[in-house]
């Protein structure tokens, strides 16, 4: 098989560097804080991702997950904290970070005027890649996201499906060290989400690290292997799943800080963690409504 | 599948990126949205090919139009600069300067439509590119350089430097130098405003109170301007803006214009005029320091949109009761459902709420009432135009508010789905949205109705009122029915009272904006002649009979288009989903 662009040759000297490399934590954040006027939207959140993992952030809609991804991309100015990024201060070196980032935004942050093919030669070229290399990435990733057939259209005419793997495409064209992807199957048809997520798998294995938003806890479950929830702009769990069953078992609601997993930690599924811990108000109580309490007119 | 084995051939990632890299690639970006949003649209059907054709006539008529409007203060400004030079009024010079760098700011602010009309990308979105804040900074600077007001600011300094060294050619060299620098002055002064402006207007509150200081001073220059110099006193109103532009000149020295004139006209006295450039240098460095002051903000990150109410939102939502909402419904015109149906009340319910905060436009209706009291209190104007005054005055308040009548859907964008999917009339929603207009035609042309009857000293026939009342019966019919057509043809999302607007559009299509100003003044055409007639076979009822089979005809139009709501909305309905629901 022919070796893709995101992996690193195997080696006796790579191992060593992945080794090191990993010890740094791929994103750190300190005490980061968001303020919009009155409203916190992200409040002192201390979030520690290692190298290598696939790493899911979730959290109810409103809760802080596009805001901490914002940030963490240098999109948005925290109102006070730190981002480190692969051991280096955002604030300080913000070029050079997003140079080892990829990004599909929330709102994917096309060009609409321009071809699929056009899009990605320029953030190849925005990026530092030479010419040559530029059009060789493009010209793979367009038959990769299937969207080869599809040169002469301009982005503004695409799909929501196609314009997902477009940004994607965009995000990865540079070979990121961390790939942030917010909501990225949303619209994605289920072979292109097939082929996205084998693509992300095999980057996890050359040693990038993602980080991950999504609605859909069964992909999370699928593909992350460390997850933090985000709740009203706190974070109130974070750990490998099985932590975070561990601790959602022994505490039964939100605030927790994983801990160890006893091996006979019940397997139940990350919806029901999920909903454990963010369904439930600030003292504690049951939040979610049943549908015999409501919507009785509902056949 | 597809394996991506791409090239190995990026040495050392951590090489800095050439600056020439990113900056030719900003460029070619820009070159390619110039070229796909010019030959690549593709018409589906006849109707696009015929408004392609339009569209393309239109520009072939206006361009050269605006061109020709321009060369004017160009060669106006070769001119001025060789007649002060020659002369032996070098101190006119500094006026000159003055009068290019108003006229600079003149064309930006009023070339902001038709940079708003063309493709582009928004500038602030190459953040998130691995950039360093200084190339940031060049690449903003250089990017809208080929916008109206560079190209007219810098052909007229150009063409007052050739017209300083046909005059003087020992001072050709030194103009031009200084004509640059304050060109440059220039560019950094309309970014600095233009960015600043941009993150004031972010705010409502503060585009409502920026709306009303617009409207008070225009109002201001209406009023100054009439009681200082009555009308056909030419004259006296020209030595006024002179004496001003007289009485201005010393302190003119003080600012940019100054400093580049003196900067030529001492090039004679090498440390005098280094001195001159130096402060000229200093300017455009203290505006181009302005603007960066605000980019870096951009740059790191920065929030500028108003969102939604974050006090509400961070508190535990309440289970049942929706406040709000039933707060919303009560303020709603209380008596809409009651006379109407359900959905005609609804849409009115929904389109009062997004009125009511929209301060901007409320503001705005302000404004034309504002000059119209203003000239109805000057005795001179109003009896000298009696005849044809209430008309007038009645076209000019309607100006405003006829536009929004031929995009009645935009401000809905996505929510526009919401009348295709649900099972109602479409007819009843465009009656609602042409009721809340017709309110809206009716409350700002009564109140301009009241004003003239109250404060014109000049006594207003009967005749003449009910003629008018006929015309403008006639016009807001034909409006209706018109921009009911287009609101379903070419609908176009815009968020009210929002100066940038999503897809950096404006809030109508400009077809559509031509024909708002076709039908108002051909109707406003049709006045004269019957005006005229009236008077001159002494037949004050003349207008009244003539405008009103007009009305009627309007009217019936109106009703057609309405009936056949439900048959345009299925015809159109792609159209109107890629405008509306892809917002």
């Amino acid at each position: 098989m022919a070796e893709t662009f995101f992996e690193k040759p195997p080696g006796r000297v790579y191992r060593g560097f992945k080794q090191a490399f990993m010890m740094t934590p791929a994103i750190d954040t300190t005490t980061l804080t968001r303020r919009f006027g009155d409203f916190t939207a992200v409040d002192n959140v201390n979030l520690r991702v290692d190298a290598g993992q696939f790493f899911g952030f979730l959290g109810p809609n409103g809760a802080g997950k596009s805001t901490t991804i914002k940030m963490l991309t240098g999109l948005l100015a925290p109102t006070s904290g730190s981002i480190r990024i692969l051991g280096e201060d955002f604030e300080v070196r913000s070029a050079e970070i997003k140079r080892q980032i990829g990004v599909v935004p929330e709102g994917m942050a096309l060009f609409g005027r321009l071809t699929a093919g056009e899009y990605l030669q320029f953030v190849g070229r925005m990026y530092g890649l030479d010419r040559v290399t530029t059009l060789n990435r493009t010209r793979e990733l367009l038959e990769f996201m299937q969207l080869a057939d599809e040169q002469k259209k301009l982005i503004t005419d695409f799909s929501h499906g196609m314009q997902k793997k477009l940004a994607m495409a965009a995000a990865v064209i540079h070979g990121p060290k961390v790939l942030f992807l917010d909501e990225p199957f949303e619209g994605v048809d289920a072979v292109a989400a097939g082929t996205l997520k084998a693509m992300l798998q095999r980057m996890i294995a050359r040693g990038a690290t993602i980080f991950l938003t999504s609605h859909v806890l069964e992909i999370v479950e699928r593909l992350c292997t460390h997850i933090a929830i985000i709740h009203r702009g706190r974070l109130v769990a974070q750990g490998a799943l099985d932590e975070l069953r561990a601790g959602a078992r022994r505490t039964g609601q939100a605030g927790i800080e994983a801990g160890a997993a006893p091996p006979e930690a019940e397997k139940r599924s990350l919806e029901q963690i999920f909903l454990e811990i963010v369904g439930t108000d600030r003292e504690g109580n049951p939040g979610a409504v049943t549908p015999e309490q409501e919507l009785s007119w509902l056949s | 599948m597809v394996e991506l084995t791409g090239s190995q051939s990026l040495p050392d990632s951590m090489s800095p990126i050439p600056a020439s890299t990113q900056l030719l690639a900003v460029a070619w970006l820009r070159w390619r949205i110039f070229v796909n949003s010019t030959f690549r649209r593709q018409p589906k059907n006849k109707r696009q090919i015929a408004g392609l054709v339009f569209a393309i006539l239109l520009r072939i008529v206006v361009w050269p139009i605006l061109a020709l409007m321009m060369v004017g203060p160009i060669v106006g400004s070769g001119f001025l600069a060789w007649l002060a030079i020659s002369e032996g009024r070098p101190q006119g010079l500094a006026g000159l300067l003055l009068g290019i760098a108003l006229l600079w700011q003149f064309v930006s602010i009023n070339g902001l439509s038709i940079a708003a009309s063309i493709h582009s990308f928004d500038p602030a979105s190459l953040v998130r590119f691995p950039l360093r804040f200084g190339r940031y900074f060049v690449l903003r600077s250089l990017l809208g350089l080929l916008t109206a007001s560079t190209i007219v600011g810098s052909l007229a300094l150009l063409a007052a430097a050739l017209g300083i060294g046909i005059a003087d050619a020992s001072l050709a060299l030194p103009a031009l130098v200084a004509m640059a620098v304050y060109a440059l002055m220039n560019i950094y002064l309309t970014r600095m405003i233009g960015a600043w402006m941009d993150r004031w207007l972010a705010n409502r509150r503060f585009r409502e109170i920026f709306s009303m200081i617009m409207a008070l001073s225009f109002a201001a220059i209406q009023f100054m301007n009439l009681q200082r110099a009555p009308m056909r006193a030419h004259g006296a109103r020209s030595g006024l803006f002179l004496s001003a532009m007289h009485s201005s000149g010393p302190y003119v020295y003080w600012l940019p214009p100054g400093f580049a004139a003196q900067a030529i006209l001492l090039a004679k006295h090498p440390l005098a005029a280094f001195g001159q450039f130096a402060a000229l240098l200093a300017s455009t460095a203290l505006f181009a320091a302005v603007f960066a002051i605000r980019l870096k903000k951009q740059f790191l990150g920065e929030y500028l949109s108003e969102g939604v109410s974050r006090r509400v939102s961070q508190q535990a939502a309440p289970r049942v009761r929706m406040p709000a909402l039933e707060a919303a419904a009560q303020s709603a015109p209380a008596a809409a459902g009651a006379v109407f149906s359900s959905t005609v009340a609804a849409c009115l319910r929904k389109d009062w709420i997004v009125l009511r905060s929209n301060g901007t436009q409320l503001i705005g209706m302000m404004t034309p009432l504002l000059l119209v009291a203003i000239f109805s209190m000057n005795r001179a104007f109003s009896s000298s135009f009696s005849g044809y005054f209430l008309p007038a005055a009645i076209a000019y308040t309607l100006l405003g508010v006829l536009g929004p009548l031929y995009n009645v859907f935009g401000a809905d964008g996505r929510g526009a789905q919401l009348y295709l999917l649900a099972p109602i009339r479409m007819r009843d929603v465009v009656v609602a949205k042409n009721l809340m207009s017709l309110a809206m035609v009716v409350a700002e042309s009564g109140v301009a109705w009241i004003i003239i009857c109250v404060f014109s000293r000049a006594r207003i026939p009967v005749s003449a009122q009910v003629s008018t009342a006929l015309w403008t019966v006639f016009v807001v019919a034909l409006n209706l029915a018109i921009g009911n057509l287009r609101s379903i043809q070419a609908p176009r999302y815009f968020v009210p009272g929002q100066s940038r607007q999503p897809r950096g559009g404006t809030p109508t299509n400009r077809t559509s904006g031509l024909l708002v100003l076709g039908v108002l003044f051909g109707s406003m055409l049709l006045q004269i002649p019957v005006a005229m007639a009236s008077s001159y076979f002494e037949l004050p009822w003349l207008g009244a009979w003539v405008f009103l089979p007009f009305a009627a005809a309007a009217v019936f139009a109106y009703a057609f288009v309405l009936r056949n709501v439900e048959h345009l909305i299925l015809e159109h309905r792609d159209v109107f989903a890629e405008e509306l629901c892809k917002a």
